[in-house]
């Protein structure tokens, strides 16, 4: 058996899958921050 | 102390994956956040800060 990672994963399959992680995690931060800028146009929490 | 090579971040994040199985993983992380949003929106109103 050749060296194989803890996950399974190689070095290609786990860089291909962070770029998509970064790009979705990008999105779902962006998304919270514009809704938070929302709460604080509607309703300012200080 | 060990002559281990120090992690460099983020340049060394995709590394992760080669620890945590995102095949196994990745749902089990999308329901922890859903669960943490819950909690924050829970207490948030709970404090009386929500819309009323």
């Amino acid at each position: 058996m050749a060296e194989q990672s803890l996950s399974g994963l190689t070095d290609q399959q786990a860089k291909e899958f962070h770029e998509q992680f970064k790009v979705t995690y990008t999105a779902f931060v962006g998304l919270a921050a514009l809704a938070h800028l929302f709460v604080i146009a509607a309703n300012p929490w200080w | 102390m060990s002559d281990v090579a120090k992690p460099r971040n983020p340049e060394d994040d995709w590394k992760i994956w080669l620890v945590v199985n995102p095949a196994t993983w990745l749902m089990p992380i999308f329901y922890a956040l859903l669960v943490l949003a819950i909690a924050v929106h829970w207490v948030v109103f709970a404090v009386g800060l929500g819309w009323q």
